[in-house]
């Protein structure tokens, strides 16, 4: 399955920015709790990722895309039996207990719905994608979305919105329809705000507006996120230097808030070059998809990549305080096996997409 | 499957274009967003940093020590530990205040109560919750003290007054307490500082308070401390010697607890000016006050009939009664109206402007001459000459003498002493002065009022033949670098004439040494000489005599004001005996026991007499209870 002359196209820019957020990534858990072990969890996290990336790279993602409703159907089941079976903790049963780390299925789901999607407007005979096709890839999208919100985890849940609105985009969706779905949206929210959203949810948003609402609550991470960030000025207070990572000032530093820890260890200047790595990594990422020899190809890539750049947008955000909080891990470098599996898988799909550009 | 047609291709291309702009515009405006907090606003938020994790702990400074004048120790520190809630670390402080409350068995309301009156000041300023805790209450909590159980909880040492003579001249030492909102904008100084709030605590508060010291600390995120990285050490406060002797101060208070009165004594060296003791009774105990006094206390001291706050040695006023005879004397002399062989016939009193007013000997004291009046404390000798020299002078030579306004004693809060004059009377009310008050002024009735000190102050004058010096209490001080006395005070008053100050001294050793009212201050070879008097109540009060007093609250109040010897004078004062009826036979025997301690220190004569009340006790004694708040029930 793997020709060798497919090894030549192998994108070794991309592969070597990914593993450079990585080993970036390691460093910064490293600093941030203080010595501890958690970097080696990292390192078996970073392996078992690699492994996945090499399979989602090996096998034709035009192959992997006929399965792709297997997978899909897969994973919802497993999103079903985690709100069951599922491991306590944080306030959300969203893990399956494994040995060596607690699997989060809603990480791998991303995958999976960029998979589903890609082949649903791919196969499409449509130019651009009718209401049938949208009703389809809404409904695809709705159902893990609505299993991941009731874990409840709002911001993972959240993060397959964009997938189906990056792949719908790419594939011609109307704007006029994108028009109207913004303003459901906008008149949705209210509903969303008084019906769906529980208190503690509100907090955060109501928070965000004005941290000093709660100094010691939910305001406090961010307040602290902000103080954390701009406390590195220009060149940071060097690598294990930091007093808001290393004191507990800033809590889950190793995980949501690993780029808080980077600003302000490496200042201004690691920044821009973990930031500048990012966009390198998207920019490319969307370069696949023009190369992409098939309308499936582009749209695998496209859906690959909206979760992975929402999640990045939305974490450096949060990161200086510009965001709610919520448990969105930074994707490549926040500790965190399943989610670091999952972006590397996905890596693994875009790699795949590239490399086969040229074949048949 | 064929390629996807090339329109189809096209949007794609331009969408994805579209994407890789609004990535691309999303990154910068990240980039720019952490330029502005890292590098822009970067010294704001490393200071919130340093904020976070650097904490400046003060370091009270102990007060300076007070030694009496021989050096025995009256006031000194000891450590006291105080636990606070540093609410920035206190992530749920209603968690911690119930947590705390129960592990060192306080009153949660109570904490409550005092974590809402600080909630104004900065959330990084520790309050203090639990004042002088026991040690069984810092050992609970530092047991608990782990970080996730007890946030924000610190235990600190502070050094705290220690009053060792447990109340025994509680109003000359004082008391300290936190500052007031008022205090702390005067003085610059910062909430929650302990300050004197009377007496010489508050008189000396500056020189006693020392400098606070700094420490500043890393703390993690729950507050605890993670090291110390720099130390200023507090400025202990200086070390004040008194003018007091504590041995005078005790056989004073003690022979006021002897006989079982209330009341002051202010004893001076005259030569100096120097308050050798001063009494006020009842007292308190300052320790009470040392580490914030607590309600009950507070308001029991407040409300109390007997004001044992009040420092009646400076702050009570009272009619002199006969002791104010000696002014109108050295007035009548000095202006030259008599001479101290003028003589009088008392036949029990006489009639002035139409009315009769009494002796207190009915039959009268015959006639008698200036030496004899003062012997006998003659009322009708003294209308005469006030009426002959008129208020105005009598006026005149009690402000020579010091005995009106204040004396200017080194404690804070002293009240003015009055002696009425015709400008007073036409200021004060707008009226004129009817020469028939003269008559009430010259035996130290009607509007004269004293206060204990003024009185001192003027007998010390009167020893001295006219020349008196500002009463005070600081004798030297040491700020580490070796005693260093206090410049002495310039003398005041006039010198008087020699035949009217060997008129006054013999008149007032006869009232002592003679077949005067003082026999009980006699005491052998010294030739105490001093006078008698009655403040009477009745006449003052009398329309409260319905108000729930009882018959003890009527009666007069007694004086006895003196200096000892007669020539060239050592001690000088006066002890006022509330209630005392008679200055014969409450204040007398009073001061006779100070001046015989006095002597026998003098005379390096130990043990010091022991008090012994007079052997005709006076009635008082047993129908007085016992004191509330004096040092006898202690």
């Amino acid at each position: 399955m793997f020709e060798r002359r497919l090894y030549f196209h192998v994108d070794w820019l991309l592969l070597g920015a990914v593993y450079l957020l990585c080993a970036i990534g390691v460093v910064m858990i490293y600093s941030a709790s203080g010595g501890a072990r958690l970097y080696l969890t990292q390192l078996a996290a970073i392996a078992l990722g690699t492994v996945a990336l090499l399979v989602c790279l090996g096998i034709d993602y035009r192959s992997l895309a006929d399965r792709s409703h297997l997978l899909y159907g897969f994973l919802v089941l497993l999103l079903v039996y985690v709100l069951i079976f599922g491991v306590v903790r944080g306030g959300g049963r969203r893990w399956i207990a494994l040995p060596l780390f607690n699997l989060q299925p809603s990480e791998f789901m991303k995958i999976g719905l960029a998979l589903v999607l890609a082949r649903l407007f791919g196969d499409s005979r449509n130019r651009t994608p009718n209401a049938r096709d949208l009703a389809i890839g809404g409904a695809l999208t709705a159902l893990p979305l609505l299993l991941i919100a009731r874990q409840p985890d709002l911001g993972t849940a959240a993060t397959l919105v964009p997938v189906l609105l990056a792949v719908a985009f790419v594939a011609g969706m109307r704007l006029k329809v994108a028009g109207i779905l913004l303003a459901v949206a906008v008149v949705a929210a209210p509903i969303v705000w008084t019906v769906g959203l529980q208190d503690y949810q509100k907090g955060r948003v109501l928070t965000f507006v004005n941290p000093s609402r709660d100094p010691l609550g939910a305001g406090y991470q961010q307040i602290q996120a902000r103080i954390t960030v701009g406390a590195g000025g220009l060149w940071g207070k060097g690598f294990m230097k930091g007093t808001q990572g290393q004191q507990g000032f800033l809590p889950v530093a190793h995980n949501d808030f690993i780029f808080s820890v980077l600003a302000e260890e490496h200042g201004f200047i690691g920044v821009l070059a973990v930031l500048g790595l990012y966009a390198f990594v998207v920019l490319r990422t969307i370069e696949t998809a023009r190369l992409a020899r098939d309308r499936l190809g582009t749209f695998l890539v496209v859906g690959a990549l909206a979760s992975f750049t929402f999640q990045v947008f939305y974490n450096v955000s949060m990161s200086a305080g510009l965001a709610p909080v919520k448990g969105l891990t930074l994707p490549l470098m926040s500790y965190g096996g399943s989610s670091v599996i999952a972006s590397l898988a996905g890596i693994g799909l875009v790699l795949n997409v590239r490399m086969r550009r040229f074949t048949n | 499957m064929a390629g996807p047609p090339a329109i189809d291709r096209r949007t794609a291309a331009i969408r994805l274009t579209v994407l890789s702009a609004v990535v691309v515009a999303a990154f910068c405006a990240l980039a720019v967003a952490f330029w502005y907090f890292q590098v822009v606003e970067n010294a704001t938020y490393r200071r919130m940093a340093e904020n976070n994790h650097l904490r400046k702990l003060s370091l009270r400074a102990p007060r300076g020590v007070l030694f009496d004048r021989d050096g025995t120790l009256l006031v000194e520190n000891r450590d006291a530990f105080t636990i606070s809630i540093l609410r920035e670390h206190s992530a749920d402080l209603d968690q911690t205040i119930h947590r705390l409350s129960a592990a060192a068995g306080v009153d949660e309301l109570q904490v409550r109560e005092t974590i809402r009156r600080h909630r104004g000041e900065p959330s990084y300023r520790p309050i203090v919750v639990i004042d002088d805790a026991t040690l069984a209450q810092v050992s609970a909590v530092l047991a608990r003290r782990l970080d996730y159980e007890l946030p924000g909880v610190v235990v600190e040492r502070v050094p705290t007054r220690r009053y060792p003579s447990v109340g025994l001249g509680a109003h000359v030492l004082g008391y300290v307490g936190e500052i007031g909102e008022a205090q702390m904008a005067a003085d610059g100084l910062r909430s929650g500082s302990v300050v004197g709030q009377s007496g010489i605590e508050k008189a000396y508060n500056k020189m006693l308070m020392g400098v606070d010291g700094e420490r500043r600390v890393k703390v993690n995120s729950v507050g605890r401390e993670i090291t110390t990285l720099d130390e200023v050490p507090a400025s202990e406060g200086q070390r004040v010697r008194l003018t007091i002797d504590y041995d005078l101060q005790r056989a004073a208070e003690e022979a006021f607890h002897g006989l079982g009165y209330e009341g002051a004594a202010v004893i001076l060296d005259p030569r100096s000016g120097e308050v050798l003791a001063l009494v006020s009774l009842p007292a308190y105990d300052p320790n009470d006050f040392a580490t914030g006094i607590d309600r009950a206390t507070w308001s029991q001291l407040n409300t109390d009939r007997l004001r044992p706050l009040q420092n009646r040695a400076i702050q009570g006023r009272y009619s002199p009664g006969s002791t104010f005879k000696v002014v109108v004397a050295v007035a009548a002399l000095e202006e030259g109206v008599i001479t101290p062989d003028f003589t009088v016939t008392c036949r029990g009193g006489g009639t002035f402007f139409g009315r009769f007013f009494k002796c207190h000997l009915k039959g009268g004291h015959g006639t008698v001459d200036l030496r004899h009046a003062i012997e006998k404390s003659c009322n009708t000798y003294f209308y005469t000459i006030g009426n002959m020299v008129g208020v105005d002078r009598i006026n005149k030579w009690a402000t020579a003498l010091g005995l009106t306004g204040r004396t200017g004693v080194d404690l804070p809060n002293e009240s003015e002493s009055l002696v009425p004059s015709t400008a007073w009377k036409k200021a004060r009310t707008g009226e004129k002065w009817y020469a028939g008050e003269t008559i009430s002024v010259a035996i130290g009735q009607g509007q004269v009022s004293v206060t204990p000190m003024a009185l001192a102050s003027l007998y010390a004058a009167v020893g001295n033949g006219g020349i008196h010096y500002p009463p005070r209490l600081l004798r030297a001080t040491n700020d580490g670098g070796g005693w260093k006395g206090v410049e002495p005070p310039a003398p005041q008053g006039v010198r008087l004439k020699p035949e009217t100050i060997a008129a006054l001294h013999d008149g007032l050793w006869l009232v002592v040494n003679g077949a005067g009212t003082g026999g009980r201050a006699r005491v052998a070879g010294r030739d105490v000489s001093g006078k008698t008097g009655t403040a009477q109540v009745i006449s003052l009060q009398g329309g409260k005599a319905a108000a729930g007093r009882t018959e003890m609250d009527l009666r007069d109040h007694g004086w006895f004001a003196f200096f000892a010897p007669r020539d060239n004078p050592e001690i000088a004062g006066v002890v006022f005996a509330e209630h005392g009826e008679h200055g014969a036979s409450a204040a007398a025997p009073i001061a006779r026991h100070v001046i015989e301690t006095y002597f026998a220190k003098k005379a390096g004569l130990k043990p010091y007499p022991v008090f012994t009340p007079p052997a005709v006790p006076a009635a008082p004694a047993a129908a007085r209870p016992v004191p509330p708040a004096g040092i006898a029930d202690r």
